[in-house]
C-alpha cells in the first residue's frame, strides 16, 4: 500500500515537471518569435531571483516589494471574502429552508449576480469615499454569489428523514440548526466558498488595478507603466499559484468535512 | 364465522388483562387506554384526485401491550402509524394518545424509523446524546450522560460509541435507533418495520432485545409495530392488526396471542396455540393473495 502510495507520488512529480518544461519550452518559443519582446524565461528568472531577494522591502507608497504587494492582496480578499460569507451562509440557510424569504430574494440573486463586480466599483466609492473599502466592497460582493446559492440548495436539499428525527425527538430550532441543518449543508458551503474564493482572488487584481495603491493587481499595473514585463509574467505566475493554493485549502477542508451514509 | 372469532378474541383480551399471571402483574396498575384510533380516514391529493388510504380505523391499544400490524405492501400500515405518531394528519376522526388528542410529532411516542434515519455525522453516543437533551432540557449534563450510557449498555454499544453510523452493522444501527427511542423514556413505541433489513439470526437476537427492554421498563411502555414477518409477531405481539388491502383500508381482523410470557422462541412453536394463531394468520393473508389472483 504504502509502496503504491510512494510510486504514484512520484509519478505525479513527474508529470509536475514536465508540464513546467512544458511551460518554459512554449514561453522561450514565443520569447524568439516575438524577438524578445516578450522576455525570456532565463531572464525573467534573473529579474525573479532579485525580487525575492527582498520581498518586503518598502521604499514608500508607488515602490514595496512583492511579498508585501503580495500580502496586502491577500488580506483584502480575505476581509471581503469573510464579510461576504458572513452574509452569504445565513442568508443562503433562510432562502434555503424559508420559502418565502426564497422567493422573495431568488429574483435579486438571479438579477444581481451576473453583473460584473467592477460594475459595482463606482457605488463602493460613493459608500466608502476611498478606493480601499471599494476594493472590499467588490469582493464581498463577487464572494456572495456561489456561497449563497450553494448553502441554499445544501439546506433545502436536507432530506425529509432529517427533518423527521428533529420533530421526532422535540429539537429546539436551534438544536436543528446546529446538528441536523449545518452538518449536513456543510459540504454544498464549503463547494460555495471554494468557488467564491476563486473568483475574489480573480476580482482583487481587476480591482486593485481600479483602485491602485499597494497590491498585486496595482503591481502588474505599475509593472506595465514601468515597462518591465519580467515582472508582469512573474506576477501572472504568482497570482496563478496563490489563486491555486487558497483552491487546495478549500479543497482540503471539503474532503475533511465530507461524511458518508 | 368471521364474527365467530371475534367474540373468541374480546374474550381472549378480557382473560390476558384479568388473569394476573406472574408476567401480566404489571398490567393491573397500568391499565388503560394508551391510544385511542376513532373513526381515522386518511386521504392524499394525488396527481389523480383524492385518494382515501385508510378509512374509518378504530382501534384501542392498552397500556403496556405490545401490537403488531400486519398487511400487504402499500395498504397503509406506515400511514396508520404515523397518525399515531402525528406526523400524518387524518382527514377524518383523531387519534388520542395518553388522554390527549394527537396534534403533530411529540417525544412522548418514540419513533424507530423504518430506515433507523440516524444522524450520520453523530456518533452513536452524541445520536443517543442529542435525542435525550432536546427531551430532557431540564435534567442536568450528568444525569443525560448516565442516560444515554444506561441505554447504550443495554442494547450492548458501549465498545462502538464513538463509532459513525456508516461504520456500524445493520443490526447495530437499528439497536442505536432502538436505544434512542428508549433513552428519551416515552410512554409509547413505535416501531415501523424495524428488523425488515436483517437476517434472520440479528433478527432473532433484536427481538429478545426488545423484550428485555420492555421488561426492564416493568412492561409499562406501549408498542406498536408494523412488520411482515408472521412469527415475529406471533412472538412479540399480545395482539396482531391484520389490514385490509388498500386502497380505502379497513382493519380486516384483529388475532390476539395469549401465549405465556416470558416466551421462548424455541419452545413456543411447538405449542399448539401458537400453530393455530399461525394458520388463522396465513388464512388470512393467502386469502387475499386468492381473491387477489382470482380478480
Ligand atoms: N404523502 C403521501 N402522498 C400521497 N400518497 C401517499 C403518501 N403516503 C403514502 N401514500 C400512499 O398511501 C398508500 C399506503 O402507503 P403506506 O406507506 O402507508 O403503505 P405501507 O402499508 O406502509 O406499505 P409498505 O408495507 O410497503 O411499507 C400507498 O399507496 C402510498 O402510495
Ligand atoms: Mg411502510
Amino acid at each position: 500500500m504504502k509502496q503504491i502510495f510512494q510510486i504514484k507520488n512520484t509519478f505525479s512529480l513527474l508529470y509536475f515537471l514536465m508540464s513546467a518544461l512544458l511551460l518554459v519550452g512554449i514561453w522561450k518559443v514565443i520569447s524568439i518569435l516575438t524577438e524578445g519582446e516578450i522576455p525570456s524565461p532565463a531572464a525573467t528568472w534573473l529579474i525573479f531571483q532579485e525580487m525575492l531577494s527582498d520581498p518586503f522591502y518598502d521604499y514608500g507608497p508607488n515602490d514595496k516589494g512583492i511579498g508585501l504587494q503580495l500580502w496586502n492582496s491577500v488580506k483584502r480578499v480575505f476581509i471581503g471574502f469573510s464579510l461576504g460569507s458572513l452574509i452569504a451562509i445565513p442568508l443562503g440557510m433562510l432562502m434555503g429552508s424559508n420559502k418565502l424569504a426564497m422567493r422573495l430574494f431568488n429574483p435579486l440573486v438571479q438579477v444581481f449576480r451576473p453583473v460584473s463586480p467592477l460594475a459595482w466599483f463606482p457605488l463602493g466609492l460613493l459608500a466608502f469615499k476611498n478606493a480601499e473599502g471599494a476594493t472590499i466592497f467588490i469582493i464581498t460582493i463577487t464572494s456572495l454569489w456561489s456561497t449563497l446559492i450553494n448553502t441554499a440548495f445544501g439546506v433545502s436539499s436536507i432530506p425529509q428523514e432529517y427533518k423527521n428525527v428533529s420533530t421526532a425527538f422535540g429539537f429546539s430550532k436551534w438544536k436543528y440548526i446546529v446538528k441536523i441543518m449545518i452538518p449536513y449543508a456543510l459540504p454544498h458551503i464549503i463547494t460555495g466558498l471554494r468557488l467564491s474564493i476563486g473568483v475574489a482572488w480573480m476580482v482583487i487584481v481587476a480591482g486593485e488595478m481600479l483602485s491602485g495603491g499597494i497590491g498585486i493587481g496595482f503591481f502588474v499595473w505599475d509593472s506595465w507603466n514601468a515597462l518591465s514585463l519580467e515582472k508582469i509574467l512573474i506576477a501572472i505566475l504568482i497570482i496563478g499559484i496563490v489563486g491555486l493554493l487558497l483552491d487546495k485549502f478549500f479543497n482540503l477542508i471539503q474532503k475533511l468535512t465530507v461524511y458518508e451514509n | 364465522m368471521k364474527t365467530n372469532h371475534l367474540e373468541q378474541s374480546n374474550i381472549a383480551t378480557s382473560e390476558s388483562i384479568l388473569v394476573d399471571s406472574e408476567n401480566n402483574y404489571h398490567k393491573i396498575n397500568t391499565q388503560g387506554t394508551s391510544i385511542d384510533i376513532q373513526d381515522v380516514s386518511v386521504s392524499f391529493r394525488t396527481s389523480k384526485g383524492i385518494s382515501t388510504v385508510i378509512k374509518k380505523i378504530n382501534l384501542q391499544i392498552a397500556k403496556g401491550e405490545i401490537v403488531a400490524i400486519i398487511g400487504h405492501s402499500g395498504c397503509g400500515k406506515s400511514t396508520l402509524m404515523n397518525t399515531i405518531s402525528g406526523m400524518v394528519t387524518p382527514t377524518q376522526g383523531r387519534v388520542i394518545v395518553n388522554n390527549k388528542i394527537v396534534v403533530g410529532p411529540s417525544p412522548d411516542r418514540g419513533i424507530v424509523f423504518q430506515n433507523y434515519s440516524l444522524l450520520p455525522w453523530l456518533s452513536v453516543y452524541q445520536n443517543i446524546y442529542e435525542a435525550v437533551d432536546a427531551v430532557m432540557k431540564d435534567k442536568r449534563k450528568k444525569e443525560k450522560k448516565a442516560i444515554v450510557e444506561e441505554n447504550l449498555e443495554a442494547v450492548g454499544l458501549i465498545p462502538h460509541r464513538s463509532k459513525l453510523p456508516k461504520e456500524l452493522s445493520g443490526g447495530m444501527k437499528q439497536r442505536v435507533a432502538i436505544a434512542r427511542a428508549f433513552a428519551i423514556n416515552p410512554s409509547i413505541l413505535l416501531l415501523d418495520e424495524p428488523f425488515g433489513a436483517l437476517d434472520a439470526l440479528t433478527k432473532s437476537s433484536m427481538h429478545v432485545e426488545l423484550l428485555k427492554l420492555w421488561n426492564l421498563d416493568n412492561r409499562n411502555k406501549t408498542i406498536v409495530m408494523v412488520t411482515h414477518d408472521i412469527e415475529e409477531a406471533i412472538f412479540l405481539a399480545d395482539r396482531i392488526v391484520v389490514m385490509n388491502d388498500g386502497p380505502s383500508a379497513t382493519i380486516k381482523e384483529i388475532v390476539d396471542i395469549p401465549l405465556q410470557r416470558p416466551r421462548n422462541k424455541k419452545d413456543i412453536v411447538h405449542e399448539p396455540l401458537y400453530a393455530e394463531i399461525h394458520d388463522r394468520l396465513l388464512s388470512l393473508l393467502i386469502k387475499k393473495f386468492s381473491i387477489k389472483d382470482m380478480e
